[in-house]
């Protein structure tokens, strides 16, 4: 490089353009070398990455970075097909080499890029991997995570993400996985959806330490859903509507949750206006397409729910009896001790402390919810209320005992000093 | 202005681990870097180095291959950059923000200026 470079205007490339980039060209070359090799995919569209950064470090980004990528993308495809020759089957290998020539042309038109990371989608939620390792097989492929950021993430090791990927991809080997959108779509859609609202909770549970990691779990799983909502193989899109619905209405309390201290501060205490009213609008606008078909399903009564703190200008003002029956369908639906557990809160406020306090101890008795803090801190909560100190500090006590992250505990801890200050 | 050498060290690979997004945040950030100092005229050379390549040596009348270092560290690329004095040469190279990642060292040796010749 010499003196030249000043003539050389500045070229910036959009935001996350190497994440976006990397899981479309991953999907695209697994197509042609078949899912047993989707680690080949990913080999070679890092090396492509690292050639692109060795390359415009010194030379500034091309005119068109995204051209670039897919030749050279290309180039090392057919290279590892010939030298792969003899470890690919014949199938793939003469698949391969046919259709290589449309290789950019699959990339380049939005379209087909969406309809291949849709494939892509239902390859790595295969009803024969886990729930951990679809979840890291999506942010790895899809995402362009790297197994450190995915540990990261999830608090875990490098080794143990590893290990969920090794045994992912082994899956897709044994069974012979085909790159295809499969047959009974609607039931791998279900758990398509269901993996991806697992990763947005995983970003959307609050923590000061990889906040920005976090956040972009959530921005990743709204991405997916909106390739979900854009393919035009899936006929029934009321539930990929109403989690896209779900996830704006949530995110939109984002950066309301947390003081500054790396504290969660409780929806009652949130300020009302550092919700985002853009997110909240396109919530709304998502869960309106949602209800056009009148089948209740647990995202759309979840986004339900949202959308009703969302709107409402106060925690007091809230509809609390809208709430509750919303939360009464939901327990015909999906009777779970988590999801009895958050409706006694509005069913506290509509029908009395008393009332959520004998709906917490049956349910107590009938499942193995007391072994979650959140339990005693919620009935605790309840007993604080009625001012029966004695049986709110049990509670919390017992809370704290149960919980077993730092930030439950101070927060259980601050609770516990109101009911009985130093 | 006196010339300085700045021999970029890592182990082998060294962005092999770094992820799509650290990549892209690498372009950005020590792409403008180096144009910045390419734009004062400071840079006059900046290159990433290939990882193949031999090491030879002198032995019993031939030249052979090797010795090789023990350790896997090698020259990953250079910087030929022009600074006052090694101590602002210094304090240049401390902002190149490739440090963040953590996985380089950046060796500054000024180069020797040999009376007579020129």
């Amino acid at each position: 490089m010499d003196n030249s470079n000043k003539e050389k205007s500045s070229r910036a490339l959009t935001e996350h353009f190497f994440r976006n980039e990397y899981g479309k060209m991953v999907s695209v070359i697994t197509k042609y070398i078949g899912t047993e090799n989707v680690e080949t995919a990913e080999d070679i569209v890092q090396e492509t990455l690292l050639k692109a950064v060795d390359f415009w470090e010194q030379n500034e980004v091309p005119k068109n970075p995204q051209a670039w990528l897919y030749t050279v993308a290309k180039n090392l495809t057919y290279n590892i097909l010939k030298k792969k020759k003899h470890q690919l089957t014949y199938r793939n290998l003469k698949k391969g080499e046919q259709n290589l020539d449309t290789f950019e042309i699959q990339l380049t038109s939005d379209e087909i890029a969406f309809d291949n990371q849709l494939k892509m989608m239902f390859v790595c939620c295969h009803p024969s991997i886990s729930e951990n390792s679809q979840i890291a097989l999506i942010l790895k492929i899809l995402c362009g995570f790297s197994i450190s950021e995915i540990a990261n993430a999830f608090f875990s090791s490098n080794e143990t993400i590893n290990k969920r990927l090794v045994r992912g991809r082994k899956q897709l080997r044994k069974n012979k996985v085909s790159f295809t959108i499969p047959p009974n779509l609607n039931q791998s859609l279900d758990s398509i959806l269901k993996t991806i609202y697992l990763l947005f909770n995983e970003g959307y549970f609050p923590s000061k330490k990889h906040e920005l990691i976090r956040y972009d779990l959530c921005l990743e799983a709204i991405r997916l859903v909106k390739i979900l909502v854009s393919s035009k193989h899936i006929k029934n899109k009321s539930d990929c509507y109403a989690l896209l619905s779900l996830m704006y209405l949530n995110a939109s309390r984002f950066e309301a949750r947390m003081n500054a201290d790396n504290t969660i501060i409780e929806m009652e205490k949130q300020d009302r206006k550092k919700w985002n009213q853009e997110l909240i609008q396109l919530g709304i606008q998502n869960l309106s397409l949602a209800t056009q078909k009148k089948e209740p399903s647990i995202f759309l009564i979840l986004a339900t729910i949202s959308a009703n703190h969302c709107i409402s200008p106060s925690f007091k003002e809230t509809n609390w009896q809208e709430i509750l029956l919303l939360y009464d369908k939901l327990v015909v639906l999906e009777n779970s001790p988590i999801s009895r557990l958050n409706r006694s809160i509005p069913l506290a406020i509509v029908k009395g402390n008393t009332a959520a306090i004998k709906e917490l101890i049956s349910l107590e008795a009938n499942s193995d919810i007391g072994n979650h803090h959140l339990f005693h801190s919620t009935l605790g909560e309840f007993y604080k209320k009625e001012n029966n100190v004695k049986k709110a500090t049990t509670q919390l006590k017992k809370a704290i005992s149960l919980a077993t992250n730092k930030r439950d505990i101070d927060l259980l801890k601050r609770k516990l000093l109101t009911v009985v200050p130093n | 202005m006196k010339e300085f050498m700045l021999f970029i060290r890592s182990e082998e690979k060294p962005k092999a681990n770094l992820s799509p997004e650290q990549l892209q945040q690498h372009i950005e950030k020590v792409g403008s870097f180096i144009k910045k100092l390419a734009d004062q005229g400071r840079m006059k050379s900046a290159q990433p180095l290939e990882m193949e390549g031999r090491m030879l040596s002198y032995k019993d009348g031939k030249v052979i291959d090797g010795p090789y270092n023990e350790t896997k560290e090698i020259i990953s690329g250079y910087y030929h950059l022009l600074a006052e004095d090694l101590d602002e040469a210094i304090a240049i190279t401390k902002e190149d923000p490739r440090f963040e990642e953590g996985i380089w060292r950046i060796e500054v040796r000024p180069i020797k200026k040999v009376e007579g010749i020129n």
